[in-house]
């Protein structure tokens, strides 16, 4: 237990150890911690509509959901990544790129689970769905915005070495984000609405979330 | 299997595209077995591309998910079997000392790359097919991801043209047994062939350059210019309306399947008339 805690501290504080020896069970134990907190905070996020009977699904599948969006997204776009690095001439630092990506996806999974009992609390104040959902959109807010410099904590020693670096970590961004939203917008609901049954996906109003954005705003000039 | 897999991956990292091993005015790859691992690639791509069809809201559409898998790698392979005689031909007419096999290695070897970089793009690209329903939005992400790793192949191209003809310039090594790579003679000579212990401050110490770095120090030639300019143009035409002539590779929901439409029209012309539609 006290170790886990060390590995999280050292996660936070962005220490040099993890980039220096990157070993495979290193990476393992930073790949656990997404799944670990994340699931945490996934179960919490599904409880809005209660821990009743059937909606024991919704927190169980919004479980689930937390840490496949996070690591779901990684694997999508890590193919790509390699075969980038690789061109400009990076793949000896590969090991230590992936590394350093994964430690931020811990350390923002660890936030999300620091913010739970907010939303615990939150849900307990009001029965308002959008709120919740607008609440929720809030703390995952805050996480990115804590993975986002971490990531650039953790890559510092990578760009120092090689310039080249900061390219890939702002591709890497890019394509992360791109896929992330898409994502995000087919893995829904991530809360669930108490007044809909209760479904792993909304599979009627999948679909593109930039087509939607799109349509969305070309209706809003139009008008 | 292993062996090519290994190959490309020299390629991509640039190890053979560096001065020293284009000495002999050509690289150092297995032809056939290139092909091969380009073959498959590619096909995992169709896969990839198919996606969209085997996912559709009618049931999934079996014969449209072949159809790609079959198609993407017989894009590539036909249009470089289509330009290489003309290809062959400008370079030798702009006077530049690449033979026969010279370029086709060069042409299988940019061939890899930007297949690779398609592969590894697969992913993202099933991704957004299984999850979207917009057929005019899986039209324009393929079209953006191969103009991806069109240009990437493009790069390695141009930058192994250059290379090519910087190492047929350079004096030859003094012995089998030289340490010193003469295009860096600023460099010390590495005593042990393995990586520097990783510093946890300070910069790398240069290495080698990678496959699309542009070499220090040398202008490019003209001839380079012309012939790089030319094949770009021959390749990149040839390859859009072979692109046009074998669609559908993503397959219109609306439309029933076929293993081509009917000849009609080109690429530049619907190109031209989807512009016309979007803005008029």
């Amino acid at each position: 237990m006290s170790g886990l805690l060390v590995q999280i501290d050292d996660i936070l504080r962005r220490r040099g150890p993890l980039l220096l020896h990157p070993t495979r069970s290193a990476l393992l134990r930073l790949i656990l911690c997404v799944v670990a907190f994340g699931t945490f905070y996934g179960a919490i996020m599904g409880g809005f509509g209660g821990i009743q009977g059937e909606r024991l699904w919704q927190i169980f599948n919004s479980a689930l959901k937390v840490p496949l969006l996070l690591l779901g997204t990684s694997l999508i776009a890590w193919p790509s990544f390699f075969v980038l690095n690789t061109l400009v001439g990076l793949r000896r630092d590969f090991a230590r790129a992936t590394t350093a990506l994964m430690a931020a996806q811990a350390g923002l999974a660890v936030v999300l689970a620091s913010l739970a009992p907010l939303t615990v609390v939150w849900y307990a104040s009001s029965a308002d769905y959008a709120a919740a959902l607008r609440f929720n959109g809030l703390m995952f807010a805050i996480a990115s915005f804590a993975g986002q410099g971490l990531l650039r904590g953790h890559y510092r020693l990578l760009i120092q070495r090689n310039s080249k670096h900061r390219w890939m970590l702002g591709t890497w961004l890019v394509i992360y984000i791109f896929v992330g939203i898409q994502m995000a917008w087919i893995l829904r609901p991530f809360v669930g609405d108490p007044g809909a049954p209760i479904e792993f996906f909304r599979r009627e109003s999948w679909g593109n979330a930039y087509v939607v954005v799109a349509r969305l705003i070309y209706d809003a000039v139009r008008r | 299997m292993r062996r090519w897999l290994n190959d490309l991956d020299r390629i991509l990292r640039g190890e053979a595209t560096r001065l020293a091993a284009l000495r002999e005015e050509s690289i150092e790859v297995p032809l056939g077995g290139l092909l091969l691992v380009i073959f498959l690639l590619a096909m995992l791509y169709g896969v990839c591309m198919g996606f969209f069809a085997g996912f559709r809201v009618g049931g999934p559409f079996c014969m449209q998910w072949f159809a790609s898998t079959v198609k993407v790698p017989s894009l590539f392979l036909l249009t470089l079997v289509v330009t290489f005689p003309s290809l062959y031909v400008f370079n030798a007419l702009v006077g530049s000392r690449l033979n026969l096999l010279a370029v086709l290695q060069l042409l299988v070897a940019s061939l890899a790359v930007n297949v690779a970089v398609l592969a590894s793009l697969g992913p993202i690209v099933a991704f957004f097919s299984v999850s979207t329903l917009s057929y005019p939005f899986a039209v324009l992400m393929n079209v953006t991801v191969f103009a991806i790793s069109g240009f990437l192949g493009l790069a390695f191209l141009l930058q192994t043209l250059h290379r090519l003809s910087v190492a047929r310039r350079l004096p030859p090594p003094p012995s089998p047994t030289a340490a010193a790579e003469p295009e860096k003679p600023t460099e010390a000579i590495a005593p042990q062939q393995e990586p520097e212990p990783w510093a946890p401050s300070g910069k790398e110490p240069s290495g080698e350059p990678s496959a699309l770095d542009a070499l220090e120090g040398h202008m490019l030639d003209r001839h380079v210019k012309t012939v790089f300019l030319s094949w770009m143009v021959i390749f990149g035409l040839v390859g859009a309306q072979m692109a046009w002539v074998l669609r559908p590779f993503i397959g219109n929901p609306g439309e029933p399947f076929q293993w081509f439409r009917a000849r009609q029209s080109n690429f530049f012309e619907a190109v031209w008339q989807s512009l016309r539609g979007l803005f008029w």
